[in-house]
């Protein structure tokens, strides 16, 4: 179950998204995230996942992946549908359990159920996309790069994109070690999967003890592993990969503008006519 | 032989004060040089203070008494410090914590990259490295997905793109498998006969030790001989003295000595012993 974990995977290929600079994949889905809120209905909203669709299918990243990402947080989409469909009494009623409209199931509420639903799911899709198709030093360089101006108030960018980095490279890591230590742990009797949520609960301290111990010999290891090789500041480091915006992101910057400003139009102008209901969120 | 002494240890002595604040002694008063293109081993029990050595090479620790020097350059001086580490690389017996980005040739590309070497040059050195590591097909793959072998070698790509004079090995194969060993020590050796980089071998597997050009046994931090192989190794008192075990072929001669065969004592590999053996029974090809 652990292991199902897929955060900062990336998947390399050549495919025109995997090329994209990483500050403008950044950039876009950013933007992307807010466009999707503003959106009032379901054509703009279906135009921004139209848009997120065919960026999954450009970056030939396979569906099994995409629908591994979606399926942690089905759970999620569930219930914050569910809590639509019980607490917006809009429009018709379909099914009362009571005699006054609270807790009604209505035409309303399925309508922002299914919107919310469709909401989260494009979400997903193109920020699991952005860690998909970049490398995790490409990304934590780009970030470092888009909050360099916060360094006029003293804030180290550098130290932080690096702690990101090795935050990511040791993911897996000690993941590993978790379920070596819950075996070993489980091995000399510790209640790991049965008992009370409590002896559960006390045996897991067994498990992280050993696991924060052996995170601090590793960082002590790794510092002294980085000045080997040279590690100072960071302040006058190059770089393996030149970040250089090209043609391409300004084709995807262009795409982009286009769907948000389809997605804004319909929203705001003319379309919301054709819808009878207006989402609550 | 006369090669120009690449790094020198000067009566060196290392003490820290350990839980009721005692001095220890890690090192205690060593003496050595490692010439340009020589292979060391450095062969001692465990917390005999061979670590200790390897980290007074690049002036991770600095000697409590005594000097280091590498190419001419006291490691105890800090302007010195950056110039040390770009000739000295060591590597460490753990690949996991010495590994810092999650893919191949990202990782072998930080130390270039924290030397501010121009781009192109740093992708140029990277594939280099990756190729004498033979990790180059491996290049995009993601860190945690290699065996603990392919890990190490990328840990010493990462070192040698930074194109140092030497490289100290601290213990590099203890963590690995037969095959991720052998596979490690093979690297290591080419590295030393086709590059040229002189190598420092700290480990406490003896086989590991037969090709190196000179042998230095240390026990509880001090030094107990140096020679060669088949003098270190002729000697099976004075390692055995020292907690260590005689490579598999060494035990064997000495075994059939105690049986009255008359044996040379100074056999290091199979190949040299089937010879002998063959030699012995009078059935020579």
């Amino acid at each position: 179950m652990i292991r199902d974990i897929t955060i900062g995977q990336f998947f390399p290929g050549d495919s025109f998204i995997h090329k994209l600079d990483a500050r403008a994949k950044i950039v876009i889905t950013v933007l992307y995230i807010i466009a999707l809120f503003m959106c009032k209905n379901f054509f703009s909203l279906s135009l921004m996942l139209l848009f997120s669709v065919v960026c999954v299918f450009i970056s030939r990243i396979s569906p099994k992946l995409i629908w591994k990402s979606l399926k942690t947080i089905i759970f999620i989409v569930l219930f914050t549908s569910a809590l639509q469909i019980i607490y917006n009494n809009r429009g018709e009623v379909l099914w009362k359990p009571f005699e006054s409209r609270e807790f009604a199931v209505t035409t309303g509420g399925i309508y922002s159920a299914v919107f919310l639903a469709v909401r989260i799911i494009a979400l997903i899709l193109l920020s699991s996309l952005l860690t998909y198709t970049t490398s995790p030093t490409m990304l934590t360089d780009a970030l470092e790069r888009l909050l360099s101006p916060l360094k006029v108030f003293g804030v180290k960018v550098h130290s932080l994109a690096m702690m990101m980095t090795i935050a990511l490279r040791f993911i897996p890591t000690l993941i590993n070690e978790i379920d070596i230590i819950m075996s070993a742990q489980k091995a000399r009797g510790a209640k790991l999967d049965n008992g009370s949520v409590g002896e559960r609960m006390k045996a897991m301290i067994s498990v992280f003890i050993p696991l924060f111990v052996s995170a601090f010999r590793r960082a002590a290891e790794l510092a002294v592993a980085m000045e080997c090789r040279c590690y100072t500041d960071g302040a006058s480091r190059t770089r393996l990969k030149v970040m250089k915006m090209g043609y391409r992101d300004a084709v995807a910057f262009g795409l982009l503008s286009l769907v948000i400003a389809g997605a804004l139009f319909t929203s705001y102008y003319g379309f919301s006519s054709m819808f009878i209901f207006e989402p609550v969120m | 032989m006369t090669k120009e002494t690449l790094i020198e240890f000067n009566n060196v002595s290392y003490s820290y004060d350990d839980e009721e604040e005692n001095k220890r002694f890690a090192v205690k008063n060593v003496s050595f040089t490692v010439g340009r293109g020589e292979f060391i081993a450095i062969l001692g029990h465990n917390g005999s203070g061979k670590s200790t050595i390897a980290k007074l090479c690049n002036s991770i620790c600095i000697p409590t008494s005594g000097t280091v020097t590498v190419g001419g350059m006291d490691t105890r001086e800090e302007e010195n410090e950056i110039e040390v580490r770009k000739k000295v690389g060591v590597v460490f017996q753990n690949p996991d914590n010495q590994i810092v980005a999650s893919i191949v040739e990202e990782d072998v590309a930080f130390g270039p990259e924290n030397l501010a070497v121009d781009p192109k040059e740093i992708r140029i050195r990277v594939d280099e490295a990756l190729e004498a590591v033979g990790m180059y097909d491996r290049r995009f793959s993601e860190t945690h997905r290699l065996s603990g072998g392919q890990k190490q070698r990328v840990a010493i790509a990462g070192i040698i793109a930074m194109r140092p004079e030497c490289i100290v090995l601290d213990e590099p194969t203890a963590m690995l498998d037969p095959k991720g060993r052998a596979r490690v020590l093979k690297t290591v050796t080419s590295l030393n006969r086709e590059l040229g980089i002189s190598v420092v071998l700290i480990t406490h597997f003896m086989e590991e030790a037969i090709g190196a050009d000179r042998i230095m046994v240390i026990n509880k931090g001090a030094v107990k001989a140096v020679g060669t192989p088949r003098e270190i190794f002729g000697q099976p008192e004075l390692l055995k003295g020292c907690g260590l075990e005689l490579p598999d072929t060494a035990k064997l001669c000495e075994k059939l000595k105690l049986e009255n065969i008359d044996i040379r004592g100074d056999i290091l590999t199979e190949d040299e012993f089937v010879d002998e053996i063959l030699k012995l029974t009078g059935k020579t090809e």
